[in-house]
């Protein structure tokens, strides 16, 4: 065993890398030596542990060799180290506090280490270093510990989602946070989950009851924290994917063309081949459907109570310690919630009385989480007695021109989602702020109005209706809405593609040559129909099948398609039926007029109808914009404004730079100095002034590409042109007959490069 | 499966009516429902939705109702046999949420009149809303009979914190024609609220209460 000599020969007790290098080839071979190192860390470990705060430094040393030593090499010999995780951990819950810094370091990398070597769970390995931690002093070892939490869950999670480890990870962060509410330890759950909510690795309603109970800690730190969260973790989650997504960017197109005009390389094929798979396993990504991403409030278990404790213990309580800053956090919480679930918190409206008024900080805030606070089921007299306020408050002719439009902004706001809450005499009043001279005024009341047109027409001056629901109104077409009433909804435009059908069949008879007012039994129609639907259902079919999966059906050129089978399958019907048409011309009238709703529980409509369907409504309101635009219109923008709204994502928050609006508008002119200000802007970013040819050089040279001939002979070394300059003068005369007359002969040509 | 069709609805209801009716007959009147999958559906950025729609047909002829009303719309609810509680009634109750949870629980829609309606969120406070059981407002103008099958034949469609919903759309004592048209309406309805339309449609399935499954889609 000439191997075996060699090692003994070493000396092998003090030189522990090299031990464990041979270990890790021939663990069988190397089980004394290992043994003998072992009882070494435990004697050390023994006197350590006997007076852990008189330890030498040269003990410690030793120790700390010998801990890493033995966590490299433990996987092998797992009969001998049963005992060392847990005597690690041991040291570490003991003694945190008062271990050498860089022993402790060794032992929490010693610690993270076996579990990735899967001696000791993550279970085991979290249970460990969380408590310590949230009860260290040390700032280093606190980012440590964090750091190697967050990178284990994260391993854990990465192949499938470990669900028995997050909860149990959950069920210790939940019990830190509901056991001591005061402390300021939760701050460490709010972190966690936090940033594991950003990676989506935590996406349940669990996650959500922990930051749940943050929120209605009794800590600041922890309530902003949690409420924070709520506020803003999806936007942040939303971000980091973003971030993430596009970080690496490759050049596809730029690798092919190097390929391309490089020197054929084996490196070089198999770069371009692995940046098109990375780009296209990237794309496919990207494509993918979100597994499944509820926001963090539509997660929430009893959005009632949760709404109700936080506004009566941060808000009501004249003894919460929050700064108007944190307040206002938890009154946009509250707000949303509110709004998002249609809760009934009743005094959460009167709470906001004593905060209108233009001279509260940050009144602009408060009146955007009024109005988002307001839902269509709030009883209209509540908020009426506030719109009253704000009117009374911020509009009028004495109050500064930004003060008056973000009170109209804001009434606006709330009117939008309760126009029950408005009374006539008040809505007239303001609307006649529309002839304000301030722009930023004009607007916000000509918004009112544009809204009032629409939802209740009837409370306005009969001047101020407006010609189209001044039209309505006499037709009784509009309805008086009551509270709480919720219309039935139904399928929007499905009578222009009902008649639109109707007309497309009469089209295609027309082009048969028969007679087209057509009477047919609605058997047949019905039939025919269907055939219709199946010409476009199997084209949908078709295509799908080579995408494999669906594709958009919006545009033109596949509504025409299935058009032709419509027509095809016509067609084909047609051969069938024409004996039977003889005979049925003269039957009753089309039943179908009497019934126009019969399309939606008769047939399914195809992907194909729905497009239709989409192209007909739009058609329906560019031609409804037309007419309008026939007939003289006063208000042209006021029409639009209450659209923005309910373009709005329903879960996107009302912010208090939409409750100001156009306020920027009513500054009146900027000054001088701020005009050369916003002059400077542009400046900066400008580039030094170039020709233009300096510039294509510019990039020329930045994209790596070479010069013209005539540059490398404008640039040549002087030195290197002095020889043939020299060699001119020197020439006889019949050489230089010679060059002068090949000169001219190439002049005939037109030039080096001219055509024969 | 690629697509639906009209055939196959039918054929899928009278398997399905077949089976409730012949096969294993219930002592009590089955109801079918219609079970929606999505997919392709972000619930974040995607326009959460909702909507109601009336049927052609009652689904649920033995919906409990309850009127709250005053003494004008409660002389109307005794006239149909209708339960009717009255201003008075409610403020009984006293907020007490496990009263209103008691009450929300016994009935499955409630009608409230008009003048009584503002006052609703006061008397009870939160509760029925939270069980999406929020009343129906009604005018003294109103024929309290075709209110009441407006309210029995409307169903929402709503989601929450799953990708899946679940609609009562017929029971088995309707016939296979008033079944397939309130199925139809239902499916059509739902499609139209999708943002991609079928697209988003991972599966379609009806089903009895004591039936097996029957996938459409």
């Amino acid at each position: 065993m000439p191997k075996r000599k060699l090692g003994a020969l070493e000396k092998v007790d003090a030189d522990l890398p090299n031990l464990q290098h041979k270990i890790r080839r021939d663990p069988t071979s190397y089980t004394e030596d290992f043994r003998a190192q072992y009882y070494q860390y435990e004697n050390h470990r023994e006197i350590f542990m006997a007076a852990p705060t008189s330890a030498t430094d040269t003990g410690i040393l030793s120790l700390r060799d010998l801990i890493d030593f033995v966590s490299h090499v433990a996987d092998c010999y797992p009969e001998i180290s049963k005992s060392f995780p847990q005597e690690l951990i041991d040291i570490l819950t003991l003694y945190h506090t008062i271990l050498e810094p860089e022993l402790r370091e060794k032992i929490v990398g010693s610690l993270v280490l076996l579990r990735k070597k899967n001696i000791i769970d993550s279970t085991t390995l979290l249970q460990t270093i969380f408590p310590v931690l949230t009860s260290t002093p040390s700032k280093n070892l606190r980012t440590l510990l964090f750091a190697k939490i967050l990178s284990d869950l994260r391993t854990s999670n990465s192949k499938a989602t470990n669900h028995k480890l997050n909860r149990t990870i959950q069920t210790v962060l939940y019990n830190l946070l509901t056991g001591d509410r005061t402390s300021s330890k939760g701050l460490w759950a709010v972190k966690l989950t936090r940033e594991l909510w950003r990676r989506q690795l935590w996406t349940d309603a669990k996650t959500v009851e922990i930051m749940k109970e943050a929120g209605v800690a009794e800590n600041e730190k922890v309530i902003v924290g949690g409420v924070r969260f709520f506020l803003g973790g999806d936007k942040e989650r939303e971000e980091f994917e973003e971030d993430s997504s596009d970080d690496d960017g490759i050049d596809v197109s730029r690798i092919r063309h190097q390929v391309g005009i490089n020197k054929k390389r084996k490196k070089a094929t198999k770069a371009l081949s692995k940046a098109t798979t990375a780009v296209k396993r990237k794309e496919k990504k990207r494509n993918q459907p979100h597994p499944l991403n509820f926001s963090a409030l539509h997660l929430l278990h009893d959005p009632q109570g949760f709404a109700e404790v936080l506004f009566s213990k941060h808000l009501q309580n004249p003894k919460s310690r929050l700064n108007l800053e944190q307040k206002l956090l938890v009154l946009q919480l509250v707000s949303r919630l509110i709004g998002l679930h249609k809760l009934t918190v009743l005094s959460f409206y009167s709470y906001f009385l004593k905060y209108l008024t233009p001279r509260q900080p940050s009144v602009t805030t408060f009146l955007a989480c009024l109005a988002q606070s307001v839902h269509s089921l709030v009883p209209p007299d509540i908020l009426e007695s506030l719109i009253q306020k704000i009117a009374n408050e911020f509009v009028s002719e004495a109050a500064a021109a930004e003060v008056a439009s973000s009170g109209l902004n804001a009434i606006r706001e709330i009117c939008v989602r309760q126009p029950l809450a408005m009374n006539d005499t008040l809505l007239q009043d303001l609307v006649m702020y529309k002839k304000s001279k301030d722009k930023g005024v004009m607007m916000a009341a000509k918004g009112l109005l544009g809204l009032y047109r629409e939802v209740g027409a009837d409370m306005l001056k009969k001047r101020d209706r407006g010609k189209e629901a001044a039209l309505g109104l006499r037709s009784g077409q509009r309805k008086q809405q009551v509270f709480g009433d919720i219309p039935a909804g139904e399928i929007e435009g499905l009578d222009l593609l009902e008649k639109w059908k109707k007309e497309e069949r009469q089209r295609k008879r027309l082009e048969k040559g028969l007679p087209e007012e057509r009477s047919d039994s609605e058997g047949e129609e019905e039939k025919e129909g269907e055939e219709e639907d199946w010409g476009a259902w199997d084209i949908e079919a078709d295509i799908s099948d080579d995408s494999g999966g669906w594709i958009d059906v919006e545009s033109d050129k596949e509504i025409e398609i299935s058009d032709e089978g419509e027509e095809e399958s016509v067609e084909k019907k047609r051969v069938k039926l024409d004996v039977d048409l003889e005979n049925k011309e003269n039957d009753a009238p089309n039943t179908t007029e009497t019934k126009p709703s019969n399309l939606a529980t008769t047939r399914i409509l195809t992907p194909a109808d729905f497009a239709k369907l989409q192209e007909l409504r739009a058609q329906a309101a560019v031609s409804l914009q037309l007419q309008k635009k026939g007939h003289k219109i006063h208000h042209p923008t006021a029409q639009s404004v209450p659209l923005t709204n309910s373009h709005r994502h329903m879960d996107d928050p009302l912010t208090a730079a939409e409750i100001e609006g156009l306020a920027s508008l009513s500054k009146g002119r900027i000054s001088r100095e701020e005009k050369i200000a916003a002059q400077d802007e542009y400046k900066t970013d400008r580039a030094e002034h170039k020709s233009k040819a300096a510039r294509k050089k510019e990039r020329k040279s930045d994209e790596g590409k070479s010069t013209t001939n005539k540059e490398k002979a404008r640039k040549k070394n002087f030195l290197m042109t002095l020889g043939k300059a020299k060699q001119k003068g020197k020439r006889s005369l019949v050489e230089t007959r010679k060059v002068l007359k090949v000169h001219s002969e190439r002049g005939k040509r037109g030039g080096k490069r001219g055509n024969r | 499966m690629s697509k639906i069709t009209v055939a196959g609805v039918r054929q899928n209801v009278q398997q399905l009516l077949d089976y409730s009716l012949n096969e294993k007959k219930r002592n009590f009147l089955e109801t079918v429902e219609l079970q929606i999958g999505l997919k392709n559906y972000d619930p974040q950025r995607d326009k959460r939705f909702s909507g109601t729609v009336k049927l052609p047909t009652v689904p649920r002829p033995n919906m409990a109702l309850c009127i709250l009303g005053d003494q004008h719309d409660i002389d109307r609810a005794k006239h149909h046999g209708i339960d009717a509680m009255s201003a008075d009634d409610l403020k009984k109750l006293n907020k007490n949420k496990k009263l209103v949870k008691k009450l929300a629980r016994k009935y499955d829609a409630f009608v409230a009149s008009d003048t009584l309606m503002r006052q609703i969120p006061r008397l009870l406070g939160p509760g029925l809303s939270k069980a999406g059981k929020f009343p129906t407002p009604i005018t003294h103008a109103e024929d309290l009979n075709v209110k009441m099958t407006e309210v029995r034949s409307t169903i929402k469609f709503q989601l929450k914190k799953v990708l899946c919903l679940g609609v009562a759309v017929g029971n088995v004592g309707m016939t296979e024609d008033e079944l397939i048209s309130n199925i139809m309406l239902a499916i059509n309805y739902l499609v139209s609220l999708l943002k991609k339309g079928w697209q988003n449609v991972g599966s379609l399935t009806i089903k009895a209460s004591m039936s097996p499954p029957k996938r459409l889609y």
